[in-house]
């Protein structure tokens, strides 16, 4: 099954849309790179998928269910909202008792363990922690829940490098112990690259990049060969990005099969150069094909 | 702080251009080789290494099922990977085979025109082609 | 959602349990001094008894705490002070520092989490602020009874029943205000203004037309339309014999007097002698015209009132409640 899938999303504010023509189908298990220039429409998605938001136009659905309409999914979706929203009068036990009453799973041991081992004591005063503590008290607070999707938005972004390391650390033990599906949002895509395997690139409201991050990167190269304008070697299927000397041609391009043109040198492509490429061509999109919804018979 | 006393602890090295399941597999296989890792040890489990490197967990399971498939390893389901055998190095005769072939290249490649930097380019080129079309 | 409701508004629950506990350790002993006093003075009797005039004992008697008056002003703005500290920070305070989306993404839904925090705030204002009017309109039941003005606004506004219907009016107005502006400040000053004009409004506008006025006339300097009754005297004109307009109010337009009665003033720059302006009077048949809604329909236009603004707060609070749901994210 599919843990978030969006058909043709849309949200508007007035005349202006957030994000349009959303399509993307997030299978389950998967730790997925939400990337995407500011304004691009990232935390709309996010939010349209918790529930916050109610869609202007097409639909989304998480574990086959609407969240702006089914509240029985809300106690499978652990959120991390942008900035970290926290009960800045609470303490750290405080905000643990409070996930203890408003999620019926809850697991109040590993909430506890994982605090102590981020050195939180359970009277500090959430107002005076540091960024990176407070992110950890909000991921706690996700992970204790033990949610099946677990989606976070910008969760990197006010930190150090050490307490993005953490941050990352701690989510991957939490995913190697339940197995939720994570959807992480970021503009830092060399963080992300460690931990994600499927990657959605929004730019301009709209998807452009959706798929698995080890089938994008074996789909993709950057060549580089004689400058002969328009010419393009044979297994070539699309060319992304391209730059020219007086003499030499270096293009990343999307394959359709392996390019043996001994006149082209190529090589493979690292993810946030692949990122990078498409987002300076808008027009770009690498997404995978339309798929027929499954024909379901009903017996009576 | 707790820390499991494992037997081996990986490093990931983003760089390299190898992706990062097959630095864990060589990382494994040279353990093996080099007698730090023995028949019966206990891999770190999948939410260790995470833990410690903060990768994906898909990645190491990717890892420890391909030093399964080359039967190294066994996952035992509510215990963990263990070591099922160890790796032989080269003995000696081919260390002293290899090192003599070597020579050999090395001294071709030289009269070539080939200068010391042209050699080590080929060399990481080629090796890193070789280590990245898999083990097998 | 009961533990969170109680974490988050318990100081506003504590400062008014506090409020409570002053108001009443003020009013308690004052009251009963007040009760001990009607009664030792003897305007308690004379005011039951039938015929007597008893205005010197209540003038001296009011005047001995006129320095209560303090707590008129107080009383009427209450309700607008629950609205704005209980009412208005309810959703706005959320909604400003982005915790609505913690909050609102845990496993409550969106209108329990507003449901159980509405209900403990509805619970407080109507015990807290019930609580208050009922012992305030005990205590000033004496000084109601001597000066006969519990119909009058200003102190019909704190006594009775009305004073919960606005409390619970301003709760739910805050409650929409905030939800709707979203910063909590800006939701203070709109329920603030908001309560304020919708009083007014309805005080001058539509209260006195909860039952039809009556009118009735009586003699100038006489004792007046139901002394003791506890008539609300809606307006008054003095007029003459054939019911021409003289002056409005109850009183004299000298100019008017010295025109029709010639002689009554001696002298100009003096005052005319009370014979004689007690027979330009009744010569020229002037008389008090009033309307009045009489004091047997007091409690009619409480619970009339009271009715007014229990249905404006539902409709704010269901309103609320939707926006809450379908509006804000």
């Amino acid at each position: 099954m599919s843990a978030v899938v969006a058909t043709g999303l849309g949200k508007r504010y007035g005349r202006v849309w957030a994000l349009r023509d959303c399509s993307l189908e997030i299978p389950e298990g998967r730790v997925a790179a939400l990337v995407g220039p500011n304004g691009a429409g990232k935390t709309t998605l996010l939010h349209l998928a918790t529930g916050l938001l109610e869609p202007s136009a097409g639909s989304i659905s998480v574990l086959g269910r609407r969240p702006d309409r089914d509240p029985s999914v809300l106690p499978l979706i652990g959120f991390m909202a942008q900035e970290v929203p926290l009960y800045r009068t609470f303490t750290a036990g405080d905000m643990l008792e409070f996930g203890r009453r408003m999620n019926p799973r809850w697991d109040e041991g590993f909430a506890r363990k994982r605090l102590e081992r981020v050195g939180i004591r359970p009277n500090d005063r959430v107002g005076h922690l540091s960024g990176g503590q407070r992110s950890q008290v909000a991921l706690t607070l996700a992970l204790a829940k033990r949610p099946s999707v677990l989606l976070l938005d910008e969760p990197l972004a006010s930190l150090d490098p050490l307490a993005r390391r953490e941050f990352l650390k701690a989510l991957m033990e939490g995913v190697a112990e339940d197995g939720a599906t994570v959807v992480l949002s970021s503009h830092l895509i060399s963080d992300l690259e460690r931990v994600c395997d499927y990657l959605i690139l929004l730019s301009a409201s709209r998807t452009q990049v959706a798929g698995e991050v080890e089938q994008l990167l074996e789909t993709h190269r950057v060549i580089s060969g004689p400058r002969k304008d328009g010419a393009v070697p044979a297994g070539v299927a699309a060319v992304i990005e391209q730059s020219s000397s007086e003499r030499q041609t270096t293009m990343l391009v999307r394959t359709e099969g392996p390019i043996l043109d001994p006149a082209w040198s190529v090589q493979k492509v690292g993810l946030e150069e692949l990122v990078l490429g498409y987002l300076g061509q808008p027009n770009a999109t690498a997404l995978p094909g339309p798929r027929l919804a499954p024909i379901r018979m009903e017996v009576s | 702080m707790e820390e499991e006393a494992r037997v081996i602890q990986f490093r990931l090295d983003p760089r390299s251009g190898v992706s990062t399941y097959l630095q864990l597999v060589h990382q494994v296989r040279n353990a093996l080789r080099l007698g730090m890792l023995r028949p019966g040890d206990q891999l770190p489990t999948v939410k260790e290494v995470v833990g410690s490197l903060a990768i994906n967990p898909n990645t190491v399971l990717k890892a420890y099922r391909e030093l399964e498939h080359e039967g190294l390893v066994e996952g035992r389901p509510g215990m963990g990977t263990f070591v099922l055998r160890t790796l032989k190095g080269p003995s000696p005769d081919k260390h002293a085979a290899l090192k003599r072939s070597l020579d050999r290249w090395l001294q071709s490649a030289f009269e070539a025109g080939f200068d010391v930097e042209a050699v080590v380019a080929l060399f990481e080129t080629t090796l890193r082609a070789v280590r990245e079309e898999g083990v097998a | 959602m009961t533990w969170l409701a109680w974490r988050q508004h318990r100081m506003q629950l504590l400062f008014g349990a506090a409020f409570l506990a002053l108001m009443l350790a003020f009013l308690l002993p004052t009251g009963l001094g007040i009760a001990s006093t009607y009664r030792s003075s003897g305007l308690a009797s004379c005011l039951s008894t039938a015929g007597r005039d008893c205005g010197e004992l209540s003038d001296s008697f009011i005047g001995r705490y006129s320095r209560m008056q303090f707590l008129i002003p107080l009383f009427l703005v209450l309700p607008a002070i629950v609205g704005m500290f209980w009412g208005a920070p309810l959703v706005a305070r959320e909604t400003e520092h982005g915790t609505h989306r913690l909050a609102w993404t845990q496993s409550v839904t969106r209108s329990k989490w507003l449901n159980v925090k509405l209900l403990a705030l509805v619970a407080a204002t109507l015990a807290g602020i019930g609580s208050v009017a009922w012992v305030l309109s005990w205590w000033s039941r004496p000084l109601v009874a001597a000066s006969d003005d519990r119909f009058n606004p200003g102190i019909f506004d704190i006594r009775g029943v009305v004073p919960v219907a606005y409390a619970l009016f301003a709760l739910a107005l805050g409650v929409a205000a905030g939800t709707l502006i979203r910063r909590t400040v800006p939701a203070m000053a709109a329920t603030f203004t908001g309560f304020g004009g919708v009083r007014l409004a309805v005080a001058l506008l539509l209260r006195p037309h909860y039952a039809a006025p009556r009118s009735t006339s009586f003699a100038l300097f006489g004792r007046g339309v139901g002394t003791g009754q506890g008539d609300w005297i809606l307006s008054t004109k003095t007029v003459d014999a054939a019911g021409r307009f003289v002056t409005s109010g109850e009183g004299l337009d000298l100019n008017y007097v010295s025109r029709h009665c010639p002689g009554v003033n001696p002298s100009p720059g003096s005052f005319p002698s009370k014979d004689a302006l007690t027979a330009c009077v009744r010569k020229l048949g002037l008389h008090v015209q009033a309307t009045y809604q009489p004091g047997s329909r007091y409690w009619r236009f409480q619970f009339i009132e009271t009715g007014i603004f229990v249905a404006l707060a539902a409709g704010l609070l269901l309103l609320a409640a939707w926006w809450v749901r379908r509006r804000v994210s």
